[in-house]
């Protein structure tokens, strides 16, 4: 394969320019060895430059000559040198964190308009750093929660960390973390992510204009990093909050070859909650019940080579739910979470070319045991992932970048299967069902600066789809009875599916800081999440696409205005998008989760079309004592499905109108930081009953149409204060009062000795967050409380609302060493 | 069957009580919903032995300034309607035409192996639904189990005929504290589990017509206890009617719980806008008398 690659690779044009020579390396923080992700690397001379990829690669190819080099990174002092090229330069540049009194004296040309110059629009980057001064939800920092603020990005609402992006459902964004899938990023039904931000350096957001690199979903790719871990010296960084503790160790192995990172993390909400439910009603049906989930992220790094690099991820963590009636003898428990690991081989071929290849595992495992007298009952759900992937980027000039490769993922599906057992007996309910599947892609794109003023990325992607057996299908009469049964062999083939996804975004600049940029995406998803309710649970099933689930297609069609003002110092952007998606899937009206049961889980779907359309505007403050965004969003979105609603096209349930937020940090001085969040947005749709009836002398309702009605709108500012005492004043302070003690009694001052707990490297910090300080009542759901018979005439109904979260203050106390 | 179908009802209760656990507040809110045309509600059944018996009347505005205390004003009068089994015609008759809502047939007695057809004309619509009566399938016995001191469920234990298709509907009632057989919370299920398997499942005590509020605040709902005499009618359906039960259930189980897809039941009537089945039971009877 990888020969296949290289020839495919000598197809490329080759632009040479004689006597040109390439300075090639890589950017990082010169405190702790991270990469810098994202960073500009240009010569001043005729302003030309790249930025570092993922692994902080860069590569630089120029006519032989003199340059000063600049390297500029957003929160680092700008590195500048001055070379002589006149062979290939290879070079590491380490960058000086900014302290947080230089910012107003920085006076470095720094070239800080990659987001008017680069061909990628619909994206964003987001630095672990500056989320870090958000106020977060008990404390807990949420990179999903951040990128929600986003403008075109929707939550839906408290209490869900499922996101939609430009009209697409949570299952239509792809989460990677170090290039492995993960496919439920949920904790506690979505209150929290399952990203603990102290393993986390960077986060890259793309809702539109996807490289023909990622593929497999139709919305948008959430590319999350993991830190590498300290490479000078060992750090332990750790942190108590409301609700849950985290500590992480990292350091190097050999120093500047090798380090590594454990972070951990756990709530002790089961810990604080008992007592609650003892008091709240000692005898309830709570009282034996227990929550908590915990999490572990890992990582090495080594460098082999100057050419070579090895990474190993892997991410472990499971949310673990009992349930206990006390008064019968139901009881539950429900444990879930993702389980994944990374290899990733980085290769430089020379200083122009640059190859990634990666083998990941990921697992998704949710399970429901509910157990009544003798009887016990399993339902168990999951996917499983292997995947290999290979990369090449090619970097002749400044003026192209080729980016090629391939993946292949074997799925392995478990929709939800059950077994059962009444005392000693176990019932035969069938095997359990596993439904396998080959999804591979192969890609070719290049990004290439046509004149000063034009830049075309385009990009191709072909992707292939087969499911394969063991597989049985439950062929279906019009009533739903089972009529016939398909059987298909180990490895033989059920169905495939394949496509082309052409990928094109071009950038027009008229002035260094004012650009237009258009693109078109087409997507092909070939796995699909179905959800029974309105919200995204752990219980919803993932499913490939099989003979009767066609793969998603999504067209984009996005068109943005992009203007920076005050040298750089705010950027903005209008962006227009249109999507039309097809094949998309729900739930057939009044489907039930043991419809899954000893049947094909597609035989209760349904298939329809969505149609989005908006406008996002967004204006960002980047430098300066405040900094942070506005930003809005007009959209639309629409689905259509022929058994749902009678046919007829309706708003999808995360329609929002309006959605709007505004994010704002201050940094006055060394020891404070300020952070302020608000967000406004349309209320979410949904089905409410409309009518209602008695039937066997009962009551009944008679639904709506399908989200006909629209919750109140939702809205909240949270804000959050940390101080971090000046370690030098407290050294300095401490210091005195031992001199003032030995010259008391008459000691060597030169003898003083600092206790450990006063090492210069230990940091600690306080920060208090407030999450919904107006405590606004935001709908989380609406329900009726009815009472009395209709018959007798005694019958009345309340509309009820459920808000989940009051005004909410925190206090979490880190520490770093 | 109570457990499995207890299983997605768990799972939802499960969502619902953290999020109430975690939440801070509930309050009570108007809620304004879009202009409602109100629709035919018909609850038509034969049974063997029996002959048709008709409820209609219209659907009420879930909301709004509709008085619901005077049912009797939804009730349907003067609607003209008969059942055929292709060789008689019976026209049912209005029991009272002063306040309408239940017609009874008067000839047309069902019988296992029968095709009924009903045709509903009021409002210048005609509404029309088929339905059938199949061979009994009797449960093999009825035991009660308690689960704690005296209460307890009905238990039953039956043999499922070997082929998919077979449905059925439970019934019960005490004898002298139960004035109509009434059917439980999911009380049709069908055999896609259980197929041509002998199995065991329970019931627990459904409430009366009409008497739903007063059950909810019984001390022992749901239970049966020691010294009670139980009738179960214990009936075969057809798939339709099953199906039609099905998304009853399914309904009556979303309202209130907003974590469920919302549930528009599937009707066997057709002719407009309509809801309801037209229902043929085939019963077989078992008595249990609770001792300790």
């Amino acid at each position: 394969m990888l020969k296949k690659i290289l020839i495919l690779t000598l197809f490329f044009p080759v632009y040479g320019i004689a006597q040109s020579f390439t300075i090639s390396g890589y950017v990082k923080d010169k405190s702790n060895g991270e990469s810098a992700i994202g960073a500009n690397v240009y010569v001043k001379e005729g302003m030309i430059g790249a930025s570092t990829n993922t692994y902080g690669f860069f590569s630089l190819t120029l006519p032989a000559g003199k340059y000063t080099v600049v390297c500029s990174y957003v929160g680092y002092v700008s590195f500048t040198d001055s070379i002589n090229l006149k062979e290939n330069i290879s070079k590491t540049i380490l960058l000086d964190p900014k302290g947080k009194d230089l910012n107003e004296v920085d006076v470095t040309a720094e070239k800080t308009d990659e987001n008017i110059q680069s061909t990628q629009m619909s994206s964003v980057q987001l630095d672990i750093a500056q989320i870090k001064k958000l106020p977060a939800f008990m404390g807990e920092v949420d990179i999903l929660k951040a990128i929600q603020l986003l403008p075109g990005v929707k939550s839906a609402g408290d209490g869900n960390s499922g996101f939609y992006v430009r009209g697409g459902g949570p299952d239509q964004n792809l989460i990677l973390l170090d290039d492995a899938t993960i496919y439920n990023a949920a904790h506690l039904l979505g209150f929290f992510s399952v990203f603990n931000g102290d393993a986390i350096q960077n986060v890259t957001l793309i809702k539109g204009g996807m490289p023909a690199q990622y593929g497999g979903r139709l919305s948008s790719v959430l590319d999350i990093s993991m830190k590498e871990g300290n490479s000078q010296r060992l750090q332990v960084d750790g942190g108590i909050g409301a609700i849950a503790s985290r500590l992480t160790i990292q350091g190097p192995i050999k120093k500047d070859k090798a380090s590594f990172i454990i972070s951990a993390r756990r709530t002790y909400l089961d810990v604080l909650s008992k007592p609650f439910f003892k008091y709240v009603r000692p005898k309830s049906n709570f009282a034996g019940s227990s929550y908590y989930f915990f999490d572990l992220n890992a990582k090495l790094n080594w460098q082999i080579s100057k050419k070579d690099r090895l990474y190993l991820s892997g991410y472990y963590g499971r949310d673990i739910f009992k349930f206990k009636d006390t008064e019968s003898s139901f009881s539950v428990n429900v444990p879930w979470g993702n389980a994944v690991a990374c290899l990733r081989w980085n290769h430089l071929f020379n200083a122009k070319l640059f190859s990634n290849a990666s083998i990941s595992y990921t697992d998704y495992d949710f399970s429901f045991t509910a157990s009544q007298s003798n009887f016990e009952l399993t339902i168990f759900s999951g996917i499983k992932d292997w995947t290999a992937k290979y990369d090449l980027v090619f970097i002749p000039n400044p003026k192209h970048t080729f980016k090629t490769g391939v993946n292949y993922i074997f799925h392995t599906f478990t929709p939800s299967n059950v077994s059962a057992k009444q005392g000693e007996t176990t019932f035969d309910i069938g095997k359990i069902i596993r439904l396998y599947s080959h999804d591979a892609a192969i890609y070719v794109a290049d990004d290439w600066e046509i004149t000063k003023r034009l830049k075309v990325n385009a990009g191709l992607r072909f992707s292939y789809f087969a499911q394969v057996g063991p597989f049985t299908r439950y062929v279906k009469d019009p009533l739903g009875k089972t009529i016939d049964t398909a059987v298909y062999g180990n490895g033989k083939k059920v169905v495939d599916y394949h496509g082309l996804e052409p990928r094109a975004s071009i950038r027009y600049s008229f002035t260094k800081s004012l650009s237009v940029k258009a693109s078109y995406t087409r997507n092909y998803q070939y796995i699909h999440l179905a959800s029974i309710s309105s919200v995204s649970l752990p219980t919803d099933v993932w499913m490939p696409s099989t003979d009767l689930i066609k793969p998603e297609l999504g067209n984009q069609y996005a068109l943005g205005v992009f203007k920076n003002f005050n040298h750089d110092m705010f950027e903005s952007s209008v962006e227009v998008y249109y999507k039309t998606m097809k094949n998309q899937i729900d739930y057939k009206e009044g489907a039930q989760p043991q419809d899954n049961v000893f049947d094909n889980p597609d035989n209760a779907f349904t298939f329809g079309t969505g149609e989005a359309y908006g406008a996002e505007f967004f204006l960002k403050k980047r430098k300066g004592k405040f900094t942070g965004w506005v930003g809005y969003t007009l959209s639309w979105t629409w689905r259509q499905f022929s058994e749902i609603n009678y046919g007829k096209r309706y708003l999808a349930k995360y329609d929002r109108r309006h959605d709007a937020s505004l994010v704002l940090t201050y940094d006055p001085n060394k020891v404070w930081t300020f952070g302020l969040v608000f967000v406004y947005g349309t209320g979410n749709r949904g089905t409410l009953p409309n009518g209602l009836f008695a039937y066997e002398g009962g009551v009944n309702y008679d639904y709506g149409l399908r989200n006909s009605y629209k919750f109140p709108d939702y809205s909240r500012l949270d804000i959050s204060a940390t101080y971090t005492p000046d370690r030098d004043k407290q050294i300095k302070r401490k210091q005195g009062r031992i001199e003032r003690r030995y010259e008391r009694r008459g000691k060597d001052i030169t003898q003083i000795k600092l206790p450990r707990a006063w090492a210069k490297h230990y940091q600690g910090s306080w920060t208090l967050s407030i999450f919904n300080v107006y405590n606004r009542h935001n709908p989380y759901l609406i329900y009726f409380d009815a009472k009395g018979d209709f018959l007798k005439g005694d019958y009345t109904v309340q509309g009820k609302q459920v808000s989940l979260f009051p005004i909410l203050p925190t206090i979490t106390w880190n520490f770093k060493f | 069957m109570r457990v499995i179908k207890k299983i997605s009802f768990g799972i939802y209760t499960i969502t619902f009580l953290m999020a109430v656990v975690l939440s801070s507040c509930q309050q009570k809110i108007d809620i304004k919903l879009p202009e409602y045309k109100e629709k035919l509600v018909v609850e038509a059944s034969i049974e063997t032995g029996k002959t048709t018996q008709v409820l209609l009347s219209m659907t009420a505005p879930y909301f709004g300034n509709v008085d619901l205390s005077n049912p009797a004003r939804f009730f349907v009068k003067g609607a003209f309607i008969t059942v055929t089994d292709g060789t008689i015609i019976d026209t049912l008759k209005e029991l009272d035409p002063n306040t309408g809502y239940l017609y009874l047939g008067t000839k047309l007695i069902g019988h296992p192996g029968g095709v009924y057809l009903m045709t509903i004309k009021y409002n210048n619509n005609t509404y029309t639904a088929v339905t059938n009566i199949i061979n009994p399938i009797p449960l093999d016995s009825i035991y009660f189990k308690a689960e704690r001191d005296t209460f307890g469920y009905c238990w039953g234990h039956l043999t499922d005929p070997v082929g998919q298709g077979n449905c059925y509907r439970w019934f019960a009632k005490r004898i002298t504290k139960d004035q109509f057989f009434a059917a439980p919370f999911n009380s049709a299920f069908d055999d896609k589990f259980i197929d041509g398997t002998s199995f065991d499942f329970s019931y627990e005590r459904p409430p009366q017509p009409n008497k739903e509020s007063e059950y909810a605040n019984e001390l022992n709902a749901g239970f049966y206890s020691v010294g009670d005499t139980v009738i179960v009618k214990f009936c075969t359906i057809g798939t339709k009617e099953y199906l039609f039960w099905r998304s009853f259930y399914a309904n009556k189980s979303s309202n209130g719980n907003p974590f469920s897809a919302p549930a528009n039941i599937q009707s066997n009537v057709s002719g407009g806008e309509v809801i309801g089945a037209f229902c043929g039971y085939s019963p077989s009877f078992d008595t249990l008398i609770i001792k300790k």
